[in-house]
């Protein structure tokens, strides 16, 4: 099985039995880490005890190291997680206020819902404050639309910006964050011998297993993306009928709105060559949303390299037709985009089909220089132009 | 009973990370707790203003026809948070009624105060950049979203950018 789960594989009643589990670790874990103390958290912008960025970027890295590793073996698809898009202004102006309300009450809000509940007032009044400026933002949200949605991108990840690996980022901010522990717990030595205080209680040994167990895991990250990825088996190609290239630049020569084509190699060899109009779709979301959303009368065509590709599964329930190319982009170039040949003594038949290839090479390469034309032998009517031409891409 | 310390940083880091991971691997979804704090908000305004609450166009995604603000997965985390929080608090001997603050703050009223104005400015940050601490920095910040890692920078900048005006409510 693939990870993650969702709620209509799990039953909506055990979907929340499951968030209120989750719930409860996430809550021991803060109230251990000792945020349930206002003091604890002020600290950090005091520089005397850097508890808030070991436990959050402890957190993180943990998180994204064992992601990083899970997805490389196989055992959890990361395009299926959830990632909060990105809206870099909402969210640069937001996060600087909230540094600001965390300052001013001590708490931010998952640590004040652990502090009201180990008893403390300022807990529950921080908690009462956030539920205040939630209404306080609905209600002026008519007026700060704008800034809501102000630098939206859309999801945004730092290894898709950057152009590395997953694992070659997860090293990086593993890196960058043990140099930041470093840093903490030196200014927090420097901190306590200018105040003359002693330094928050460590223990060297734990912090250093703790780097090493977060350093083996991203190595073993990085180390498995010389593994070839675990396709898991596609299954066969259930409904789809076939289309032959011929058929498919007719069709898209004579009736161009009635079907869209969508090319399922990888996405850097459909942008070098691809049908003419046809939709790069492998691995893009998208894409692919914009496909489900298809009117159910149009044709969707699919196509591969040289075999026909399986059908994805979010295809497979499609109201409208969905054909696939028989010997995919392969047999198109070969048949439609090289120009066409006549042997020595062609039959009329032969002839016949050059003429349509011809007409359809100089549609699909813009070739204006059309192959010298035929003289057909009386004996053959003369066929219709199956090419309307003009009107394509 | 007697108070037992606080578990050390780092492996505290690494348990929550741990639950965080869980909560990727097996629901899809990072953790949060701004999110069931605005629900329930909305919840309660519903209750004592249903018409207005339903009009408004950012509470009228919550509630409404066929709506239930409670019904949501976060909600229930932050339940959970609930009972874990006050299970570790119970457990390690940590729970008592009081208000913490800092040495040199001598008025509770100011202390409660300033934490509800401080939770005020959460509560409006929280929703302008869709999550807080947890549902950005921590959810977000795992999975390398940019969004969310201009979020946490911002926040430790806001936090900074303060702390010296409000020295003497810390130290």
């Amino acid at each position: 099985m693939i990870f993650p789960l969702y709620p209509d594989v799990l039953g909506e009643s055990s979907w929340m039995v499951l968030g209120t589990l989750l719930g409860i670790g996430f809550g021991l874990s803060l109230e251990g880490a000792g945020f349930g103390r206002a003091e604890n958290l002020a600290a950090q912008f005091y520089g005397t005890d850097f508890r808030v960025l070991k436990v959050m970027f402890g957190a993180i890295v943990t998180a994204m190291v064992g992601m990083t590793v899970l997805s490389g073996i196989g055992w959890l698809d990361l395009s299926r997680v959830e990632v909060p898009p990105t809206f870099l202004w909402a969210q640069a102006v937001g996060g600087l206020l909230l540094g600001i309300g965390f300052i001013i009450s001590g708490y931010c809000p998952g640590t004040a819902w652990v502090s009201t509940v180990s008893g403390h007032l300022d807990g529950l009044f921080t908690i009462l404050g956030v539920l205040a400026g939630s209404l306080v933002f609905g209600m002026i949200y008519p007026w700060i639309e704008g800034l809501y949605v102000a630098g939206s991108m859309g999801v945004v990840r730092l290894p898709d910006l950057l152009g590395l690996p997953q694992a070659v980022v997860t090293a990086a901010v593993l890196a960058m964050a043990f140099g930041a522990f470093l840093f903490g717990e030196w200014v927090e030595k420097a901190m306590a011998r200018r105040g003359n205080d002693s330094p928050p209680p460590a223990d060297p040994r734990v912090r250093n297993r703790v780097f090493l167990g977060l350093g083996v895991a991203a190595v073993a990250g990085l180390g498995l993306m010389a593994v070839p990825p675990a396709r898991t088996p596609v299954p066969a190609m259930p409904v789809a009928e076939a289309i032959s290239p011929l058929d498919l630049a007719t069709r898209l020569v004579e009736d161009p709105a009635s079907m869209t084509v969508v090319d399922l190699r990888d996405p850097g060899t459909c942008r070098g060559a691809r049908i003419p109009g046809a939709l790069c779709a492998a691995d893009d979301d998208p894409t692919w949303n914009a496909l489900q959303n298809l009117p159910s009368n149009r044709t969707l065509v699919l196509y591969g390299d040289e075999t026909p590709q399986a059908l994805p599964d979010s295809l497979a329930g499609r109201p409208g037709p969905v054909l696939v190319l028989q010997g995919g982009y392969g047999a198109f170039a070969r048949e439609i985009l090289e120009e066409p040949r006549l042997s020595d003594s062609p039959g009329p038949e032969e002839i016949r089909l050059y003429r349509v290839r011809a007409a359809l090479h100089g549609h699909f390469t813009g070739s204006q220089a059309a192959p010298t034309p035929v003289a057909v032998p009386r004996a053959v009517p003369a066929t219709q132009p199956v090419v309307r031409k003009g009107g394509g891409c | 009973m007697n108070e037992r310390p606080f578990w050390n940083p780092y492996l505290a880091g690494v348990v929550l990370g741990l639950v965080l991971l869980a909560a990727f691997v097996l629901a899809g979804n990072g953790l949060g707790a701004s999110g069931a704090a605005n629900r329930t908000a909305i919840a309660v305004a519903h209750a004592i203003a249903p018409k207005a609450t339903e009009a408004n166009p950012y509470f009228g995604e919550y509630v409404g026809p066929g709506k239930n603000p409670w019904k949501d997965w976060l909600v229930f985390e932050v339940l959970g948070v609930l009972i874990g929080g006050g299970l570790g608090a119970w457990l390690g001997g940590r729970a008592r009624f009081t208000t913490r603050m800092g040495p040199r703050m001598t008025s509770r009223a100011k202390r409660l105060a300033l934490a509800f104005l401080g939770g005020l400015i959460m509560g409006f940050a929280a929703r302008l950049a869709r999550g807080c601490t947890s549902g950005q920095a921590l959810t977000g910040g795992s999975l390398l979203s940019l969004g969310s890692w201009v979020f946490m920078m911002a926040v430790f900048g806001g936090g900074y950018l303060l702390a010296p005006l409000l020295r003497r409510a810390w130290r």
